[in-house]
């Protein structure tokens, strides 16, 4: 019986709405980014090559929790990681100092642009993370 | 764009929402019909394309085309990518997804036509 729950993907249940909102946000980011290259990335370059590595965390987090696979839930660690990290970072920065990155990023004021989204989403992520591990006990006598 | 058609698009969105949370309430997942009414979003969403594009041949387009068309191309995507993600979890989170995507798109709407009006 108990291995009947064994296995417990990352993408099923609550992580199913928890990509839809990793991949919206990954959308968000990867057309805004996009847009800033294209279009005034001289003016603020900091800024924007964070936007650029933001977008691409964002996308790799969303196919990571997708997928699910051992493998794939570390790279999940690693990106949604980095995620809570750098919003925590760079929103303490952008705070401290307002030009500290020339313009306003996706994580600037944690996330404010954004409704706070980028702030919330990466702790839920690690949440998840923690909590599908614990219900797979063979992933962790292997 | 036209005003009319904005506010369509935003109230079906808050319309499929609002089934999509009855459903959440039910403990229901996604059913086909609930597809068939993003389906007719998604046909709204392309007329408007096609007006804008009609607009902005006769010079009255968005100020900013890049960043129009970047928008227009993601409300385009998101309801068909989610409906195919949510219809594949028969658990009521299928509808939560459905819900996170319609109030999305009903967002992106509301952001196209301020970026439309900004010019």
């Amino acid at each position: 019986m108990a291995q009947r729950t064994v296995g417990r993907r990352t993408g099923q249940g609550f992580g199913r709405v928890l990509v839809t909102v990793y991949g919206i946000l990954a959308f968000a980011a990867l057309g805004r980014s996009s847009y800033e290259l294209v279009v005034k990335f001289t003016e603020a370059p900091v800024a924007y090559t964070l936007s650029t590595l933001a977008a691409v965390v964002y996308v790799v987090a969303t196919f990571a929790l997708a997928i699910g696979s051992p493998t794939w839930r570390l790279v999940a660690w690693i990106t949604v990681g980095i995620e809570a990290v750098g919003v925590v970072t760079v929103g303490a920065l952008s705070l401290a100092d307002a030009q500290a990155f020339g313009e306003s990023t996706v994580w600037s004021g944690f996330g404010q642009g954004y409704g706070y989204v980028p702030l919330v989403l990466p702790f839920v992520g690690l949440w998840w993370l923690w909590r599908t591990s614990r219900s797979t006990p063979e992933e962790r006598t292997a | 764009m036209i005003l009319a058609l904005v506010l369509l698009v935003v109230a079906l969105c808050v319309a499929l929402a609002g089934w999509a949370a009855w459903f959440v309430a039910r403990d229901r997942a996604v059913v086909l019909n609930q597809l068939w009414g993003g389906a007719v979003i998604e046909v709204v969403v392309l007329v408007q394309g096609v007006v804008a594009i009609v607009q902005g041949a006769t010079g009255a387009g968005a100020g900013d085309p890049l960043l129009f068309w970047g928008y227009f191309a993601t409300t385009l995507v998101i309801l068909p990518v989610a409906a195919a993600w949510a219809f594949a979890e028969r658990t009521r989170w299928s509808s939560v997804v459905l819900l996170v995507a319609s109030l999305t798109v009903a967002f992106l709407e509301w952001r196209m036509w301020q970026i439309w009006t900004v010019a």
